[in-house]
């Protein structure tokens, strides 16, 4: 977002500034051309000057007088102009006093140009027929380059000044060129699952902007019928599934209570409670997992120091791997407050101490490690057990999935570990399993961002 | 000690019923949200046991109404949801407790208990049964006079006994009074607890705690 309005701001400079140096180069063009334009005109007034003060019957004055007759003319205007008749045959009979001995270069074919003199510098050439004669008149050129110079500086000082302004313009207009679009990226982002039926404001303007606000808007709608479904879906199954295993339940607990029955039938109802509530947990798992892809699970997120979470968990860990004769160490480090539901990251935990103590050997260690690297919480788990190879690594994390080399797995539903991915999953985290470089079996990495 | 019952499957309510009949509460059985209204209009009951999925209407709206009309007879609610925030929103509105489906008659028993008790009893800090003596605000327990080394969590799980003496506590009700979470429950955690408190208060042919087999244990 930052980015395009960026982008359209200096697009926008760009485009003003490019136009402002055309404008420019043309006006100093067209302004150039005008102020030579005014120098010939001086110069052929000049002329004219001469002509007249010759009078017609120039042809018939001796040189030396009209010698004389243009200085007494010319004498006067000396620092404008630079003045040179050349006879036919060569020669020359009149050169104004300010020229010294220099001479006024001649262009065989135009009769204005510019041209440059030792000394004097450059300047503006007219070239007047005065038959038999050539007049010759430059006038100097350093006004029209003053000004020039003055134009190329104001120019400049605009450019500069039109570079800011322009920047600033394209920046408020990218600003409210794209107000509405940050308005469908805010309504986007606060859209979750607990709102899910807010919309993004349509505007009454049919313009490319309503149309994305539409298209967003229809997108939401279909989100919002798939969520609902599998709410519904969830609800439904979980209340088809349990109302009956709570008959199930409650029936086999009558017969165990009954007095009548046998101890084996006893029995099979004790099996039958056991199994319900196995069946149970199946089916929250399951649920849990549904829920989660449709991303319709609520995490309790709060800001939680860890090294309390941890040592909180530690306490059970210690206790259960004691008892199957595993030992559980925490190492951790630096502690810090972040925002995570400490119900489930529990729960991730205690799955995978689970697995960790049943995969373990006699005596075996079980290392938990907390840190903290790039801005991320990472978690390892690693055990001592016979570790998996690498294509089960790959897989571990799936739904229902049993290792036939594995004995202990079978006691498990085959759902936690997929569990414990959809927990870390919602919490943007990601969890990956290894052959444990420090023991020789399964280390489970987690990292989750702060 | 008389309950409501509302619940619209047939076969679940009768076993609930006869269940609790069978315990001696008097049971009233309702199977939509009027006849359950018609009911509390009519008489009024040491608990309610909700579920939430009723023919005429939500549960909840029910308990909700009930709530906001002054009602104020403990509720239980019977659900199949259970996510947390189904939890949360049943107890927001007023419920009590909320049991999760599939649930043991004794869990439902137990908790309708608690439920009457917590409305009646005055708090003690101290609790005895037996031979076993704990101290609510010290968080000491003894046992033959002579002081328990016990660790929180033992100290948590014998507090929950000795809160509920000689009644069967489901291992869910455990694990969320220790916990305040049933994810635990898919561990053998709380088992291993019991054993380690068992060790440091039973001896050899007398027993303390009472294992009940698919539903939890009973301090006896």
């Amino acid at each position: 977002m930052r980015t395009i309005g960026a982008r359209i701001a200096i697009w926008y400079a760009l485009a003003a500034i490019l136009s402002l140096i055309g404008l420019s180069i043309g006006g100093y063009i067209l302004l150039e051309r005008h102020l030579f334009d005014g120098l010939d005109l001086l110069n052929e007034s000049e002329f004219q000057q001469i002509s007249a003060r010759l009078g017609p019957e120039y042809q018939n004055i001796s040189e030396p007088f009209i010698e004389t007759r243009i200085r007494e003319t010319t004498e006067l205007a000396s620092t404008l102009f630079y003045i040179e008749i050349l006879k036919p045959e060569g020669g020359i009979i009149f050169r104004s006093s300010n020229l010294k001995s220099l001479q006024i270069p001649v262009d065989a074919e135009l009769s204005k140009f510019n041209a440059l003199i030792d000394e004097i510098g450059e300047v503006r050439v007219a070239t007047f027929p005065m038959l038999p004669f050539r007049t010759i008149i430059a006038t100097p050129l350093q006004p029209v380059r003053n000004v020039m110079q003055s134009y190329v500086k104001v120019c400049a000082a605009l450019l500069m000044g039109m570079l800011i302004t322009s920047l600033v313009i394209g920046l408020v207009i990218s600003r409210m060129l794209l107000t509405p679009i940050r308005n469908i990226r805010d309504t986007a982002n606060r859209i979750r699952f607990d709102n899910l039926s807010e919309r993004i404001q349509v505007n009454k303007a049919e313009d490319e902007v309503t149309d994305l606000a539409l298209l967003l808007n229809q997108m939401f709608d279909r989100i919002e019928a798939s969520f609902n479904q599998v709410n519904r879906f969830t609800a439904e199954a979980s209340h088809e599934l349990k109302t009956p295993l709570t008959l199930i339940r409650l029936h086999a607990e009558s017969m165990v209570r009954d007095e009548h029955i046998s101890n084996k039938n006893r029995e099979t109802a004790q099996n039958l409670i056991e199994e319900v509530d196995r069946l149970t947990r199946i089916i929250e798992n399951l649920l849990f997992l549904s829920r989660a892809d449709a991303q319709a699970v609520s995490l309790d997120l709060q800001a939680n120091s860890i090294n309390a979470f941890l040592e909180n968990f530690k306490q059970d860990a210690v206790v259960l791997a004691e008892h199957s004769g595993k030992t559980f160490e925490l190492e951790k480090f630096e502690s810090r407050e972040i925002c995570f539901d400490p119900k489930s990251m529990r729960q991730v935990l205690l799955n995978l101490l689970t697995n960790a103590i049943q995969a373990s050997p006699e005596n075996g260690k079980i290392l938990l490690k907390s840190f903290f690297v790039d801005d991320k919480w990472h978690l390892t788990m690693e055990d001592q057990g016979a570790g998996l190879t690498s294509a089960q690594c790959e897989k571990v994390f799936g739904r229902f999935v049993r290792f036939s080399n594995l004995k202990h797995q079978s006691q498990g539903s085959g759902l936690g570990l997929a569990i414990c991915s959809s927990i870390v999953q919602l919490h943007n985290g990601n969890i990956h399993a290894i052959n444990s470089d420090l023991y020789s079996g399964l280390k489970i990495e987690i990292a989750i961002p702060i | 000690m008389k309950v409501l019952i509302v619940e619209d499957q047939l076969k679940l309510g009768q076993v609930i019923k006869q269940g609790l009949s069978e315990s001696r509460y008097t049971v009233s059985w309702a199977r939509t949200c009027a006849e359950a209204s018609d009911f509390l209009s009519e008489s009024s009951f040491d608990a309610i046991v909700l579920d939430l999925g009723l023919p005429d209407g939500d549960g909840l709206d029910l308990l909700r109404k009930w709530r906001q009309s002054g009602l104020t007879e403990p509720v239980v609610i019977l659900s199949a949801r259970d996510t947390v925030d189904d939890r949360i929103r049943g107890l927001d509105i007023g419920a009590d407790d909320y049991l999760p489906k599939p649930f043991s008659l004794e869990e439902l028993q137990a908790r309708i208990r608690s439920l009457v008790r917590r409305q009646s009893t005055i708090k003690t800090t101290q609790l005895r049964h037996g031979e076993i003596e704990i101290d609510l605000l010290g968080h000491t327990a003894k046992f033959k006079d002579q002081l328990l080394d016990l660790t929180n969590r033992e100290y948590a799980l014998l507090e929950v006994f000795m809160q509920n003496p000689g009644r069967i506590l489901s291992r869910t009700l455990i694990a969320e009074k220790i916990w305040s979470s049933h994810f635990d429950v898919d561990t053998n955690l709380l088992d291993v607890y019991m054993s380690r408190l068992r060790s440091k208060l039973e001896t050899p042919g007398q027993a303390i705690f009472k294992t009940v087999r698919g539903v939890g244990y009973q301090l006896i």
